[in-house]
């Protein structure tokens, strides 16, 4: 119990039973997703919520980012003459490693807190134990269509972030500081992989971390204690759980597919 | 008179319980219980806070197995059953919470057909003849389309009553179903239960404190104490039985066999006027 | 109903969105962009070094994309390199006297084949061969070429050499300019180790231009920028007598190495507890706490 409190003198043994608890939890979830196939609206409606809803916020990051790194790049490689690189460096940049992880980060605090306060307050309102007891399976219809929505999203928005990324880029490097359209799209095209940085980077990379944010945000929201404070302090936790996990589970996969 | 209730077999009893159970972070909550609610009759259980009374209903339904002990209904084993299994037996149970328990993202009228829309495959305009009957059994027709946020609380508690009533079960059970309601409010909701109860032929139990309400619309009421049937009958005469747990609790004194202090160590220690071993 | 329904067509438009941006990444921006063409053929080159040169790295005319490095592979026994470009068939008259020549696009940037023009009148067919080729040029000979070219060390009057020994060279190379006053002045002739004085010997060819250089003049090994070549710096002194051909120049200063250079900040910008941790003198730890 101390686990959900969070008062706990020993912060490692929390630690390590809420990700014990998590797993198992992804477990539950796994076994329902075939019955939670009955729930498809269920998880496109979670999905306009946490997908669609998202979009402006993605879409804006992801241009300042693009224009922000055109507007770096273009004055570091300026030392080495080598301006004519910054449109692959930009999209090399987003695609492996900017575009994945601050779509995570921000999708984190978009969807994942939104995801967390919800189930918890249809927890505190007794909302779960009503479906319980309407034969519903909670798991299969709350918590297996958020997470899918997660997983099925956040490759899709990072697609999104990345290509205003790039645009952002363009915006820059190109109608600003004066670099050849021909030159910045044809050195981003030399260099860039289809397989290595956008499969590999953008695709299974960002459809991790969406696994992983929507788990915590669900398993948080799910065993929160149902009072207001519970689920407040589990929407706060969903951002730092999943940013700590985003960061370090970026480093692993980074390290498996480079 | 006191401790337990003879448990002959009724078959009319459609919850029967039998010597059950349950220990909750150390505190007995139920100690050997048994206790038949009768087919068709409303029943009440009453009893001090803290007594157990919701455990009980969670007991009925398999939300909570943890017990020792028979529970059945309808002669099925609760603690027995698998999940599928336990998920048909709910679908013949309606069950009333305290804060009704509407789900917020849809509005009325699709509360009332989430469970349809669940469990069964009926076309559009079925479940719509359906749930405009029930609605219009609990009198809220016209606030079909209405969100669960633009409802007083005693609406709340009828939108979720024709919840729990849309597959026409055999047993409804009411967590407290009288809360926080006004006068009229409350009126409402005893009029339904016991409509509900005598045109459907429905079971109905319910948990509550109100003695004037229970009066009114109890067949048979069970008094719950330190984990046991301390009292039961028909409500007009349980108060008369003289035992001290109806006196206390039907006279509603302060003290008596449920004390006035949670139980705590000496007072005169705990303040420090008497020097004790420790 | 109508509620519904409108999740369901934002979220279908979110996932086309979502889809339309991964196709735009893919095609547009990857190396799918430059792998998609249309009929080509193929024409064969050796080359005596390829360099970095990939497989589906452009072949460029006048500067214009028109076709890629199809392979690379060296047969065994040989030493050059096949490579067989696939050119775009629109771009079908290529004359056989055509020079491939393996550029790199800046400094920085990746290497592809350029094909200028011959004369002849007949074109490279399917399964041709161009025969003229240029190998890639390594970023080393470019470098010392231009070193070479802007060291001044095109002497026409001939020039006289000067000695120098330094107790560290760093990556000071022949050919590498010797400049005064930043303008260069001639060239670094030798280097080698002298095994008596265990030192370097540096001999430096100076124009004959520049004899009036004072002969207590000392000499220092500089790096032109934090990436850039080293070179040798001459400092005038202020003797009358000028440095004659076989003279040595007595004042040296080393090569600075960049990790003694970044040693030497980190330490003085650390606390002064943290000096001389290698010991050689002067320490100013406070005597008392020892």
């Amino acid at each position: 119990m101390s686990a959900q409190t969070g008062r706990s003198n020993n912060v490692v043994m929390d630690s390590l039973a809420q990700i014990g608890h998590c797993g198992l939890f992804l477990l539950r979830i796994l076994a329902s997703v075939p019955r939670s196939m009955r729930y498809v609206r269920e998880t496109v409606r979670q999905l306009w919520f946490v997908g669609a809803m998202s979009l402006t916020i993605i879409m804006t990051c992801g241009l300042f980012v693009g224009m922000v790194l055109g507007l770096q790049l273009y004055h570091v490689l300026a030392i080495f003459g080598g301006t004519s690189a910054t449109g692959s460096v930009v999209a090399l940049a987003i695609y492996r490693e900017l575009g994945p992880v601050v779509t995570a980060l921000l999708f984190a605090g978009r969807a994942g807190t939104s995801i967390t306060a919800e189930i918890g307050l249809m927890r505190a309102t007794d909302q779960i134990a009503a479906m319980e007891m309407m034969a519903v399976d909670p798991i299969a219809y709350v918590a297996a269509p958020r997470f899918l929505a997660g997983l099925i999203a956040m490759p899709l928005l990072c697609c999104v972030f990345c290509a205003m990324g790039v645009f952002g880029g363009h915006l820059v490097g190109v109608s600003w500081l004066g670099i050849d359209n021909g030159t910045f799209w044809s050195n981003m095209t030399a260099t860039v992989d289809v397989w290595q940085d956008i499969v590999s980077g953008v695709v299974w990379k960002s459809a991790a971390f969406g696994a992983v944010i929507a788990l915590i945000a669900v398993f948080q929201g799910y065993t929160t204690p149902p009072t207001s404070e519970g689920v407040a302090y589990a929407t706060t936790r969903t951002v730092v759980a999943s940013s700590i996990a985003i960061l370090a589970l970026d480093f692993v996969l980074t390290a498996f597919l480079m | 008179m006191t401790t337990t209730v003879p448990a002959k077999s009724d078959d009319r009893a459609l919850v029967r319980i039998r010597g059950l159970t349950t220990v909750l972070s150390g505190k007995t909550v139920f100690d050997a219980l048994d206790l038949d609610i009768p087919r068709g009759k409303v029943t009440a259980i009453m009893g001090p806070s803290g007594t157990g009374k919701t455990t009980l209903l969670k007991h009925i339904t398999g939300q909570m197995r943890s017990g020792r002990g028979e529970v059945r209904v309808d002669g099925l084993n609760v603690p027995e059953l698998s999940r599928d299994q336990l998920f048909q037996l709910r679908e013949r149970i309606g069950y009333l919470f305290q804060n009704s328990a509407l789900l917020t993202d849809f509005d009325v009228f699709e509360n009332v057909a989430f469970p349809l829309r669940q469990h069964t495959k009926l076309p559009e305009v079925l479940i719509r003849n359906i749930v405009l009957t029930k609605l219009q059994a609990v009198g809220l027709r016209g606030a079909a389309a209405l969100m669960p946020n633009e409802l007083s609380g005693g609406m709340a508690r009828r939108v979720a009553l024709a919840r729990a009533i849309v597959f026409d079960p055999m047993l409804i059970l009411y967590d407290e179903p009288f809360v926080g309601l006004d006068p009229i409010a409350l009126n409402q909701v005893l009029k339904l239960i016991r409509t509900l109860n005598d045109t459907l032929g429905i079971t109905s139990v319910l948990v509550a404190h109100e003695l004037a309400a229970i009066k009114e619309v109890a067949d048979h009421v069970f008094l719950i104490a330190n984990g046991k049937v301390v009292a039961q009958g028909d409500p007009k005469t349980i108060a008369d039985d003289g035992s001290p747990w109806t006196r206390q609790f039907f006279g509603g004194e302060a003290d008596g066999p449920v004390p006035f202090q949670y139980p705590a160590g000496d007072y005169a220690q705990a303040l420090g006027f008497k020097q004790g071993e420790a | 109903m109508s509620q519904r329904k409108s999740y369901a067509v934002g979220t279908g438009m979110f996932i086309v969105l979502g889809f339309a941006a991964l196709a735009y990444l893919a095609t547009q921006t990857s190396s799918i962009a430059n792998s998609h063409q249309g009929a080509s053929y193929a024409v064969q080159t050796q080359f005596a070094n390829v360099g970095q040169l990939k497989e589906r790295a452009p072949v460029k005319v006048a500067g214009v994309r028109v076709g890629q490095v199809q392979s690379i592979s060296l047969e065994p026994g040989k030493d050059v390199a096949d490579v067989t470009l696939s050119i775009e068939k629109k771009y079908g008259q290529i004359p056989t006297d055509s020079v491939a020549t393996i550029y790199t696009s800046g400094l920085l940037g990746d290497q592809y084949v350029g094909v200028q023009f011959g004369s002849a009148k007949t074109f490279v067919s399917d399964g041709g061969h161009l025969g003229l080729t240029r190998s890639a040029t390594s970023l080393e000979d470019m470098l010392s070429k231009f070193v070479g070219a802007g060291g001044a060390a095109d002497a026409i009057g001939g020039t006289f050499s000067v000695k120098a020994d330094f107790t560290n060279v760093g990556a000071l190379s022949v050919g590498a300019p010797v400049k005064m006053s930043g303008v260069a002045i001639g060239s670094v002739a030798s280097i080698k180790a002298d095994p008596t004085k265990l030192d370097a010997e540096v001999t430096l060819a100076i124009d004959k231009k520049f004899s009036q250089i004072p002969d207590d003049s000392s000499a220092a090994i500089f790096t032109s920028g934090l990436i850039g070549s080293q070179y040798v710096a001459i400092q005038p002194g202020g003797s009358p007598n000028s440095l004659k051909d076989g003279d040595q120049l007595v004042l040296t200063q080393s090569s600075m190495q960049l990790e003694d250079l970044i040693g030497k900040f980190l330490v003085n910008g650390s606390s002064s507890g943290a000096n001389n941790a290698g010991g050689n003198g002067s320490s100013n730890t406070p005597a008392g706490k020892h």
